[in-house]
């Protein structure tokens, strides 16, 4: 489940220099530079038709190349050739990219390839052909959300592997948006499953902006559901027979069952997070840079008629050069009601801030925040 | 279904910047490409890979400079823009960051950096009476520091930070920030910024395809020559 490299530059003893222990797969480094360039070579010369290899062998070459370096875009495409002629199980790609993943976290190519092989299995999601293990026996539905749920926790390991990891993140936000489509219950397992997480990595701005999208996702599925619901109401009116109202009674549960997202009491947990995490740990520009944008989707939730806006920090003519705002949630916690969002209550926790804190970013940031405040909430 | 929706902002430029140059840019070839790029702009005013994704310099710079080719930088918020990207320079380093709470990286000393002179000149045109006719909306000189004092390899060459080895894209990306930081404005407007000796300048860099001016102005002559190839295969 883990694969590294062992530094050993020179072969001591005469024995294999692959070294498997509790099911980590270590190379020693000294072969490193004999095996690679062997390997390389003989899969560009049979891209080259120079040296045939069998399916067996294309297999175990292209393994081997990418463990070693999987950003060899060619060894990729060979697989991919291999999964399209059927010979190559799609899942087996899965686990050579997880295990690539353990080393290179960052890898590029393994998470363009990862995408590529994920569509690949959606599309084929209907035929039997593919039902060599057991559990792709399960229905469509179930098999999806399994995959979901792996590519979760790939993305998880791999963000926690490299700080900040761009692509880790990206793919983990593209697999909700093609495999899961954005459903109100995944955003929200999203949201509480990685809670823990971000608690843990707070300079993390990858995590926290994951947390973002997951809270737009929200904002967004809310209006949207809020308009399905006001056309049904629309179709009731309209036409009051009794099979229609049961049907459309359906639905509005199921809207219904939906709109339990109570968007405020989220971006209220959301500020609670933040303030929690500012407190513990000062100074972490992230930490304010995201308070600061669930602060603004807060004022602009749909609740009050607007839909959060991506940019919405127009009113701000900081000169100060760092996006440092914050917000102050004590009064949250007390009154998680939106209109008691009283200016009084932000200048107190930031002067408190202010008072107590030692960290010089920290103190920078909280005055800055002041500074926004007078210009924001001052309107 | 006809539009042209990009794999990323990075090849979005690469598109737009080759077509421009070579006089093959249609707006049939860029349908909807602007639009696209005006998505990737998120809550943090800088611009992601694909919609939705984290703000980050490589792709912002990319995102604006396609958007200047195609004459489109208006779909941008230019404030939020301007705000995210001022933000990435790093008050001790006096170096870019590429993403927020990041480390400083000898590259963004271009990715970012860069976005200065485009964004100086989609205010411009807008007619922003508070531009500066002298400097560039970033600490030109500490920039410069950064990557003369920290980014250089004894042995030649220049790298992301201290403590990295050498390699050609740093090399080229620090010298292209530096040639930014050095260089404000063209013609009647330049004006030089140069720290310590006068040999330390280099020359000045296109804001849009980082290469020569000269040659930019070159290769468009040249295409101009030539007609727009047909997207027909018969002929």
């Amino acid at each position: 489940d883990e694969i590294g490299l062992i530094p050993c530059p020179e072969a001591r003893y005469n024995r294999s220099p692959i070294v498997l222990v509790e099911n980590k797969l270590g190379v020693e480094s000294w072969c490193v530079k004999f095996l690679l360039p062997y390997v390389h070579n003989k899969l560009l010369l049979y891209r080259q038709r120079k040296q045939w290899l069998n399916k067996d062998e294309l297999i175990d070459i292209t393994c081997t190349l990418l463990l070693l370096n999987p950003d060899f875009t060619t060894a990729w495409n060979v697989r991919k050739e291999l999964i399209l002629s059927g010979t190559l199980n799609p899942l087996k790609d899965l686990h050579l990219g997880k295990l690539a993943l353990t080393k290179f976290p960052k890898s590029p190519e393994t998470w363009i390839h990862r995408r590529w092989v994920l569509q690949q299995l959606i599309q084929e999601n209907s035929l039997p052909s593919l039902a060599t293990k057991g559990n792709l026996g399960a229905a469509p539905v179930e098999r999806i959300h399994r995959l979901v749920q792996e590519e979760m926790n790939v993305c998880s390991e791999a963000a926690g592997r490299y700080p900040s990891n761009y692509n880790a993140w990206s793919h983990r936000i593209w697999v909700l948006q093609h495999l899961a489509k954005l459903t109100v219950k995944v955003l929200l397992d999203e949201l509480s499953s990685t809670k823990y997480w971000v608690s843990m990595h707070v300079s993390d701005h990858s995590g926290f902006h994951y947390r973002q999208f997951l809270l737009n996702s929200l904002v967004c599925r809310t209006v949207t559901d809020n308009n399905i619901l006001a056309q049904n109401q629309m179709v009731n009116e309209q036409n009051p027979s009794l099979q229609k109202e049961e049907e459309s009674a359906g639905t509005e549960a199921a809207c219904a069952e939906e709109q339990s997202v109570d968007l405020p009491r989220r971006l209220d947990e959301e500020m609670e997070l933040c303030t929690e995490l500012i407190d513990n740990y000062p100074g972490h520009e992230t930490l304010w840079c995201h308070s600061d944008e669930t602060l603004n989707n807060s004022h602009h939730s749909p609740a009050t008629g607007h839909v959060a806006q991506a940019m919405d920090v127009d009113g701000l003519n900081e000169s100060s050069s760092k996006q440092g705002y914050t917000q102050e949630t004590k009064r949250l916690k007390r009154a998680p009601v939106q209109d008691s969002l009283g200016p009084e209550m932000e200048y107190r926790f930031v002067d408190k801030v202010l008072s107590t804190c030692r960290d010089v970013d920290q103190a920078r940031f909280a005055t800055a925040y002041r500074k926004w405040l007078v210009t924001f909430l001052g309107q | 279904p006809n539009l042209c929706v990009p794999f990323s902002c990075r090849s979005a430029y690469c598109a737009a910047s080759v077509a421009s140059l070579t006089n093959i840019l249609t707006p049939a070839l860029f349908a909807g490409t602007a639009e696209w790029i005006a998505r990737c702009q998120n809550w943090e005013g800088g611009i992601g890979g694909v919609p939705g994704m984290e703000a980050h310099g490589g792709y912002t710079f990319c995102g604006v400079a396609a958007l200047v080719i195609l004459k489109q930088e208006h779909l941008l918020n230019l404030r939020s823009l301007l705000h995210w990207v001022t933000g990435r320079q790093m008050r001790f380093e006096g170096g870019f960051q590429g993403r927020c709470n990041k480390l400083v990286d000898g590259c963004y000393s271009f990715w970012q950096a860069g976005l200065l002179p485009l964004l100086h000149r989609a205010l411009h045109a807008r007619g922003d009476p508070a531009l500066s006719m002298a400097h560039w909306m970033f600490d030109q000189l500490a920039l410069q520091e950064y990557i003369l004092l920290c980014c250089q390899c004894p042995a030649g060459g220049l790298l992301d930070k201290p403590g990295k080895s050498r390699d050609f894209y740093h090399t080229c990306y620090c010298l292209s920030g530096l040639a930014i930081a050095q260089h404000f404005g063209s013609g009647d407007l330049h004006n030089e910024v140069v720290l310590g000796i006068p040999e330390n300048c280099l020359q000045a860099t296109h804001p849009v395809y980082n290469i020569a001016p000269e040659k930019v102005a070159r290769a468009v002559m040249h295409f101009l020559q030539y007609p727009v190839p047909s997207l027909d295969p018969a002929s």
